[in-house]
C-alpha cells in the first residue's frame, strides 16, 4: 500500500515531478556525456599514441627503460617474438633498434634519433607506412633506405633523394658512418619526435651500429587494450627471463599516463559539480513537496502508520522518481554518446590530453557513462531524500493536521 | 490516582497543555481530569477555544500534554514510543475528523481498508470487512471513486467507515457534522448511534451542534481548559 500511495502521490503532483526528474535527467545526461566524451577522447588518445608510437606493451634488456643504452640489447629477439606472439592476445609483435647521432644532409647537420625498424613487422604493427606522408615506406629488406620526420627534413632541407649520412658512435666502441638515401617523410602525429627521428631498416641499423642480430625493444600489440595488464603477466611468464623487463604502455608512457589520470580528474570535479546542482533541485522540490503534504502525513500517522512506514514512503516517491529519471536519461546519454561517437565534437581550437593534441572528440558508449551516473544520481538523490523523509517521519499528527 | 477500573477506557489526570503562540504561552488545558468507560457516548462541548479539540488529540496521543498523565485501555500513553503508539492508535482508535482527512490518491474502498492493511489483517477478510462497512454507511456503490469526487456527506460516511472497520474500543469525532447539512448530519449522527448501541464502541465527541448534544448520553463541557460540568443523561 504504501509504495501505491508513493505512485500515486507522484502521478497527483506531475508538475513537481516532472520539475524533481528533470533535474534528474539533465544531471545524468550530461555526466554521461562527460564520461562518454572523455572515455572516447582517452581511447583515441591511447589507440593514437600507444598503437601508432609505443605500442601496448615493450621488452627491453633490463634497465633499459629507466636508463636507455646502445650496449643494452636482447640478443635472441626474433624468438623471444615467437614466444610473445604465442599469446593469444598478441596481435603483433615489432623488433626496433635505437641510437642516437649526427644526421647531415649536405652542409646542414643536427642531432637526429635514429630507429631501426623491421619494415613488414612495424607495418604490421604500429602501421609504420601510414606514417609516411611523402614518398615511399621503406622497402622491406635493407636497401639503405631512410625515413625522416618532417621537422628534420626542415631542419637539414632534405627533399626525397637527398644522400642522408649518419654519424654514431657503433655498440663496438668503432665510428659508425653511412650515407643513406631519403626514400620518404613521415609524420608520427609528435612534432617533437618528427624533428629528430630518422627510421633506417632494422638491418641497416644493425649493421650501422654494429648491433648484428640484437634489438633494443621489442613493441608488442594486443588484440585489446584493455587485457595490457593480463598480457603483460602472461608475456613475463612465458619468457621466464630476469635479464628482460616486460613493461605496459602505462610504465612505458609514465607521464603521459599520469597527465591522463590529471585530466580524469578534473572530469570527475566536474560530475561532482553536476550531482550537486542535481541533489540541490531534489531536495527543493522533495522538501517543498513533503511541506506541502504535511497534513497528509499528519492524517497518516494519526490512523495508525508508523512513523518507519511515512519515511519510506517519501523516500520510494523519491526512488521511484530517481529510478524513471535515470532510464530517461541512459536512453538519452547512450543516444547522444551514439552521434559523438560517429560524429565526434570539433573544437575550433585543438584541445589537449594527456599531453597529445587533437581536433575532433569522439565519444564512447559504455557501460562505465550509464553506471557512474546512475550510482550517483541515485545516492545523491536518496541521500537529500534523506531529510524530507526523516522530516515527516517526525511530524507531530496533531500540529501537521492543524496546517492548511 | 485511583485505581483503573477494567471498564475505564480512558482516563486523564492533571492534563495541562500549554501552547507556544509566537512566544506566549497559551494555556488549552488546565488540569483536566475525567474518566470515559466503555460503550459511552460522550460528547465534549464548550466555546471555541475552550480546548476541545486539544483533549480530543491529547487522549488519542496525537500530542501530548506539557503535564498530567493519560490512560488509554489501561495503557499510559506518554510512555510509549512513536511506532508503539502508532500501533496502538492503530488497534485501539477510530478517528473522523471535521475535515475527513481521506487518504487522496486512495479511492474509498482503498480508504476504508488502509487501516486494516496496516494491521495485517488478511485480504479476503479485509475485502468481507470493507463491502460490509460500506453497505453500512450507504456507499457501497461508489467504492471505486477518489474522495475528490464524492460530496462532503458521502466523505465523511467514508472516514466513519475508515474509523470503524477495524472495530476500535473507541471513536474520537472532532466536529463529525460541522461541514455537513443539517440532514446529511442527522442521518450520520443516527448511523452512530445506532453502532454504539450495536456494538458497543466508545463514542467521544468534540462538537457545538446542538444536535450531536442532544444525542449525546454524557455531555462534558468545558471552559478556558478545565471540567466545568459534566451531566450524564
Amino acid at each position: 500500500m504504501i509504495l501505491k500511495i508513493a505512485f500515486r502521490n507522484i502521478f497527483r503532483q506531475k508538475r513537481r515531478t516532472i520539475l524533481t526528474a528533470l533535474a534528474m535527467i539533465v544531471g545524468f545526461t550530461l555526466s554521461s556525456i562527460v564520461i562518454g566524451l572523455s572515455d572516447g577522447a582517452y581511447s583515441n588518445v591511447i589507440k593514437m599514441f600507444t598503437g601508432n608510437r609505443i605500442g601496448h606493451i615493450q621488452v627491453h634488456h633490463e634497465g633499459y627503460h629507466d636508463k636507455p643504452s646502445i650496449y643494452k640489447t636482447i640478443s635472441n629477439y626474433e624468438s623471444i617474438g615467437e614466444t610473445i606472439q604465442g599469446n593469444t592476445d598478441v596481435e603483433a609483435w615489432t623488433p626496433r633498434v635505437f641510437a642516437g647521432g649526427l644526421g647531415s644532409v649536405g652542409e646542414k647537420s643536427t642531432a637526429v634519433r635514429v630507429i631501426g625498424v623491421d619494415v613488414a613487422r612495424e607495418t604490421e604493427a604500429t602501421h609504420f607506412d601510414k606514417k609516411v606522408v611523402q614518398g615511399n615506406s621503406l622497402a622491406e629488406t635493407a636497401s639503405r633506405e631512410a625515413v625522416i620526420g618532417r621537422g628534420l627534413a626542415k631542419t637539414l632541407a632534405a627533399t626525397l633523394g637527398s644522400k642522408f649520412v649518419v654519424f654514431s658512435q657503433a655498440a663496438d666502441g668503432s665510428i659508425a658512418n653511412d650515407e643513406y638515401t631519403i626514400v620518404g617523410i613521415a609524420e608520427s602525429g609528435d612534432d617533437i619526435t618528427d624533428r629528430v627521428t630518422c627510421y633506417l631498416h632494422i638491418e641497416d641499423a644493425q649493421e650501422l651500429f654494429v648491433l648484428e642480430g640484437r634489438a633494443h625493444e621489442i613493441v608488442v600489440i594486443v588484440s585489446n587494450i584493455n587485457k595490457v595488464g593480463k598480457t603483460t603477466e602472461a608475456i613475463k611468464e612465458s619468457l621466464n627471463d630476469s635479464s628482460l623487463e616486460v613493461l605496459p604502455w602505462q610504465v612505458v608512457a609514465k607521464s603521459f599516463y599520469d597527465a591522463m589520470q590529471a585530466d580524469k580528474q578534473g572530469d570527475a570535479v566536474a560530475r561532482l559539480i553536476i550531482m550537486l546542482i542535481v541533489a540541490i533541485g531534489v531536495l527543493n522540490t522533495v522538501l517543498m513537496s513533503v511541506l506541502e503534504r504535511t497534513r497528509e502525513y499528519g492524517v497518516l500517522k494519526a490512523v495508525g502508520t508508523k512513523p518507519i512506514q511515512i519515511f519510506w514512503l517519501v523516500l520510494c516517491e523519491v526512488v521511484i522518481i530517481t529510478i524513471g529519471s535515470i532510464g530517461i536519461g541512459a536512453l538519452l546519454g547512450v543516444l547522444i554518446n551514439y552521434v559523438f561517437s560517429i560524429h565526434g565534437l570539433t573544437y575550433a581550437e585543438g584541445l589537449t590530453l594527456g599531453g597529445v593534441e587533437f581536433g575532433t572528440m569522439y565519444a564512447e558508449v559504455n557501460a562505465r557513462s550509464l553506471m557512474i551516473p546512475g550510482i550517483t544520481v541515485l545516492l545523491s538523490a536518496t541521500l537529500v531524500g534523506l531529510f524530507p523523509a526523516i522530516k515527516a517521519a517526525r511530524i507531530m499528527p496533531a500540529k501537521a493536521m492543524r496546517t492548511h | 490516582m485511583e485505581q483503573i477500573q477494567k471498564t475505564d477506557v480512558i482516563v486523564t489526570e492533571s492534563v495541562m497543555k500549554v501552547y507556544d503562540a509566537d512566544g506566549i504561552p497559551v494555556n488549552a488545558l488546565n488540569g483536566v481530569d475525567l474518566t470515559i468507560q466503555s460503550g459511552e457516548f460522550t460528547a465534549i462541548v464548550g466555546p471555541s477555544g475552550s480546548g476541545k479539540t486539544t483533549f480530543l488529540n491529547i487522549i488519542s496521543g496525537l500530542d501530548a500534554p506539557t503535564e498530567g498523565k493519560v490512560w488509554l485501555s489501561g495503557k499510559v500513553l506518554s510512555e510509549m514510543g512513536g511506532n508503539e503508539l502508532s500501533d496502538f492508535r492503530r488497534d485501539n482508535i477510530g478517528f473522523i475528523f471535521q475535515a475527513y482527512n481521506l487518504i487522496p490518491v486512495l479511492t474509498v474502498e482503498e480508504n476504508v481498508e488502509y487501516i486494516m492493511l496496516l494491521a495485517g489483517v488478511p485480504k479476503t477478510e479485509r475485502h468481507d470487512r470493507v463491502v460490509a462497512m460500506l453497505e453500512t454507511v450507504g456507499l457501497k456503490d461508489v467504492e471505486d471513486r477518489l474522495p475528490t469526487q464524492l460530496s462532503g456527506g458521502q466523505q465523511q460516511r467514508v472516514a466513519i467507515a475508515r474509523a470503524m472497520v477495524s472495530e476500535p474500543a473507541i471513536i474520537l469525532a472532532d466536529e463529525p457534522t460541522a461541514n455537513l447539512d443539517s440532514k446529511t448530519g442527522a442521518d450520520l449522527l443516527e448511523m452512530m448511534r445506532r453502532l454504539n448501541d450495536e456494538t458497543g464502541m466508545t463514542f467521544i465527541f468534540s462538537t457545538h451542534d446542538p444536535m450531536v448534544m442532544e444525542s449525546a448520553k454524557r455531555l462534558i463541557t468545558l471552559r478556558d481548559g478545565k471540567v466545568d460540568t459534566d451531566e450524564t443523561k
